[in-house]
C-alpha cells in the first residue's frame, strides 16, 4: 500500500466512503481496478447495444447486469442503482418502450467513462509522484 | 491449514479482488479461477476443493445449476450484485452470500464464519454425535432431538434435509432437527433403501410418489433433483 501525505481524493460523482473502505487506501490497486474498468468496459457496453438492438431483451437485462458490476467496483454506487432500475425493466418491457430509458443510461455510461478516464491520469500521476 | 477454494466468475475484476482477499487473508488458498459453470465442473470432477465462491448470473449455466451438479458439499459462498436470490440462497443452504462489489472486512467475516463451523469429516468415528452407533442391519436409528434420543425406524423416515450442520428427518407425523451432517447420514444409511437425490436431500425410495421433471414427490413435499444425482437415481430405479 502506498501512504503518502496528502490523500487521494475521489471526484464528487464517485462514492468516496465506499471507494476508502474498497480499497483502503490503496491508491496503486485503485489505479489497476479503474485500468481494468476502462478496458472492460467497451466490449461489455457493446454487448448491451447489440442486444438493444436485436431487441433481446433477456440478454440485454445480463448484459446490463455486467456493466451494473463494473461500475459499482470504480464507486458509482448510483449508476449501479439506475442499472439495477433498467435490468428490472428489462424483463417487463420492450425495447421500444425502453428507449427513452435505454438513452439516459447510454449518456450516464459515456459520462461515467469520461469521469474515470480522468481518475485514472489522476491516480497514476499521484502514484508516480 | 489453509482453506482451498475455486472461484466462478466472469467478470474478471470481481475476480481479481477475491484472489487479492483471498491472498490477503492468508486464510484461503485459491486453486483456480473459472469464467463459467462448464470449465467449473470439469474441475470439480477431479478436486474437491473445501469452498467455492460461486457468481449467479454468468453466460451459459448459472451458480445454482452449479450447485445442483455437485456430487459432494463444499462450502458455498455466494457473490452476486444482485439480492434476488437470497431465497434461493436460503433453499440451497448457501453458507453466505456476498453483494458485489464488497469490501475485504465483509469478506474476512464470511470466511471467517465458515472456518469457525465444524468441518464434516467422513467416516462414522469423526461424525458430530447425532446417532448411538446403529448396526448397518438394525431396522432403526437413533437421533438426539429435543434433548432425548429418539429411536426412528429407517422406514419411517421420507427423507433428510440437510441444513448447514443439522439435519432434519422427516417423518409422516413428525418433523426431527439433530445435530448431524448429510454427508454422516449417508454413511450411516447405506443401502438399497435410501439414496442422495440431491447435495441437501437423502430420501427414502420406496416413500416417492411420483416423479415430474426435476423434482420428486414425496407425500406432498417436493425435492428437488440434483444434476449431479439424476444418473444414479435412474439406476437406482426400476423403471419400466
Amino acid at each position: 500500500m502506498k501512504i503518502r501525505d496528502g490523500q487521494f481524493v475521489f471526484h464528487e460523482s464517485l462514492n468516496a466512503a465506499f471507494l476508502e473502505e474498497l480499497f483502503e487506501g490503496d491508491t496503486i490497486y485503485a489505479e489497476t481496478v479503474f485500468e481494468d474498468f476502462l478496458r472492460d468496459l467497451p466490449a461489455y457496453w457493446e454487448k448491451v447495444q447489440a442486444s438493444y438492438q436485436n431487441k433481446n431483451m433477456s440478454l440485454l437485462g445480463t448484459n446490463i447486469h455486467t456493466c451494473k458490476t463494473l461500475f459499482g467496483y470504480v464507486g458509482f454506487t448510483d449508476l449501479q442503482e439506475l442499472c439495477q432500475e433498467f435490468e428490472n425493466k428489462c424483463g417487463l418491457n420492450t425495447a421500444e418502450a425502453l428507449q427513452t430509458d435505454f438513452g439516459v443510461l447510454t449518456r450516464k455510461k459515456q459520462e461515467a467513462q469520461k469521469i474515470i478516464e480522468n481518475e485514472y491520469n489522476r491516480l497514476k500521476k499521484y502514484n508516480e509522484g | 491449514m489453509k482453506t482451498t477454494c475455486i472461484i466462478v466468475e466472469d467478470i474478471q475484476i470481481a475476480a481479481d479482488f477475491l484472489k487479492k482477499f483471498c491472498e490477503k487473508s492468508g486464510l484461503v488458498d485459491v486453486k483456480g479461477h473459472f469464467l463459467n459453470v462448464h470449465d467449473a465442473l470439469a474441475f470439480l470432477d477431479q478436486y474437491k476443493p473445501d469452498l467455492i465462491f460461486l457468481d449467479v448470473e454468468m453466460p451459459g449455466a448459472n451458480g445454482f445449476q452449479l450447485l445442483d451438479s455437485l456430487t459432494y458439499s463444499p462450502k458455498i459462498i455466494l457473490t452476486t450484485s444482485k439480492t434476488d436470490y437470497a431465497f434461493d440462497a436460503f433453499q440451497y443452504h448457501v453458507d453466505d452470500y456476498l453483494k458485489k462489489p464488497f469490501t475485504y472486512k465483509r469478506f474476512l467475516e464470511a470466511v471467517q464464519k465458515i472456518q469457525d463451523q465444524p468441518i464434516p469429516i467422513p467416516g462414522p468415528a469423526a461424525a458430530p454425535a447425532a446417532t448411538t452407533q446403529p448396526s448397518i442391519d438394525m431396522d432403526f436409528l437413533f437421533i438426539k432431538a429435543d434433548d432425548k434420543l429418539i429411536r426412528l425406524k429407517k422406514d419411517d423416515i421420507l427423507f433428510m434435509e440437510s441444513m448447514r450442520d443439522y439435519v432434519k428427518f422427516v417423518t409422516p407425523g413428525k418433523t426431527y432437527i439433530t445435530y448431524s451432517t448429510l454427508k454422516s447420514m449417508e454413511e450411516k444409511l447405506a443401502g438399497p433403501a435410501f439414496i442422495k437425490v440431491h447435495r441437501s436431500y437423502i430420501i427414502n425410495i420406496s416413500k416417492i410418489d411420483d416423479i415430474r421433471g426435476n423434482t420428486i414427490y414425496v407425500q406432498g413435499n417436493a425435492i428437488p433433483v440434483g444434476k449431479g444425482h439424476k444418473e444414479e437415481l435412474a439406476a437406482r430405479l426400476n423403471i419400466l
